[in-house]
């Protein structure tokens, strides 16, 4: 099964690292979309079919925790896989995103590091690509 | 702690090169890296327990050399070096504030700013950083200082 992406991050720089990470984790990708907020990034929700979110925590507009807490009060997202992807060092959090059922990757992280958890949450693996 | 600070400050760098920028360092370029001069600068400052900034300034073509190993391009514009910069700058700041303090208060970091010349030679003569590293590239020179604000040394022993 390809994955279809959602890469919700303000900095486009973070956006085009995290989706070239994904790309050299060797996984099945499908589509990956992009957005800048929280806000946009459920309205992305809401059109496309989304098997994974990576989000930020500090985001103008809605920031990943408001946007975490939409997800999980919508009966439609509220088993989504999310990594919150930050350089985030507050515990109380990081704490909280767990609690939200989400996995948090600290940046800077490797390709293998963000590949074992999307299979660890996806159960998605790479066996039998091409 | 200021060693620790140290230790973190390099293991945060050397680790955010290599991992998002894809880049290596290769210290026999020290002596002739020495002379080059400051090309463009970032700056992250962050609010916690402590309060200081973190400072990036690159050298001899690393600027551009960032934006274009992070978003795969030739000749990446003015915008994406400077948002490229600054978000290396933000990471190895992330990852450097959580060895300060107790971490009672977590730590808030503001966007990356870029640097104006004047700025750069105002803030270096006013502080001593805490913690510093130079980087030596094929690309080009990194320098990264670390500042904390007021007496961070009398506040520690004091705690």
């Amino acid at each position: 099964m390809a994955l279809n992406i959602l890469v919700v991050d303000d900095s486009a720089v973070m956006r085009s690292i995290i989706i070239k990470t994904l790309k050299l984790t060797d996984l099945p990708l499908g589509d990956i979309w992009e957005a800048e907020n929280g806000q946009k990034g459920l309205r992305l929700l809401q059109e496309k079919w989304i098997d994974l979110a990576l989000i930020d925590i500090h985001m103008p507009v809605m920031d990943g925790e408001e946007m975490i807490r939409h997800l999980r009060e919508n009966d439609q997202y509220e088993n989504l896989p999310v990594i919150v992807v930050s350089s985030e060092s507050d515990p109380g959090k990081i704490e909280m995103m767990h609690k939200q059922g989400a996995t948090f990757i600290h940046k800077p992280f490797k390709p293998e590091i963000l590949k074992e958890v999307i299979i660890a949450i996806t159960g998605v693996s790479n066996e039998g690509k091409d | 702690m200021k060693a620790k600070i140290e230790k973190v400050l390099e293991e945060a760098a050397v680790n955010t090169f290599e991992d998002i920028c894809f880049m290596y360092q290769v210290p026999e370029l020290k002596d002739i890296q020495n002379d080059l001069t400051v090309e463009a600068a970032s700056e992250v400052r962050y609010r916690g327990d402590y309060t200081g900034s973190l400072l990036i300034e690159t050298r001899g073509g690393l600027f551009s050399a960032i934006a274009a190993n992070i978003l795969s391009i030739d000749n990446p514009s003015a915008q994406q070096k400077k948002d490229a910069l600054g978000e290396v700058a933000n990471i190895i700041c992330g990852n450097v504030v959580t060895t300060l303090g107790r971490g009672k208060l977590g730590y808030k970091i503001e966007s990356p700013r870029p640097l104006k010349k004047d700025e750069l030679l105002q803030e270096n003569r006013q502080d001593n950083p805490l913690a510093e590293i130079t980087m030596n590239f094929n690309e080009g020179r990194a320098d990264i200082k670390f500042f904390v604000d007021g007496d961070f040394v009398a506040r520690e022993k004091k705690e």
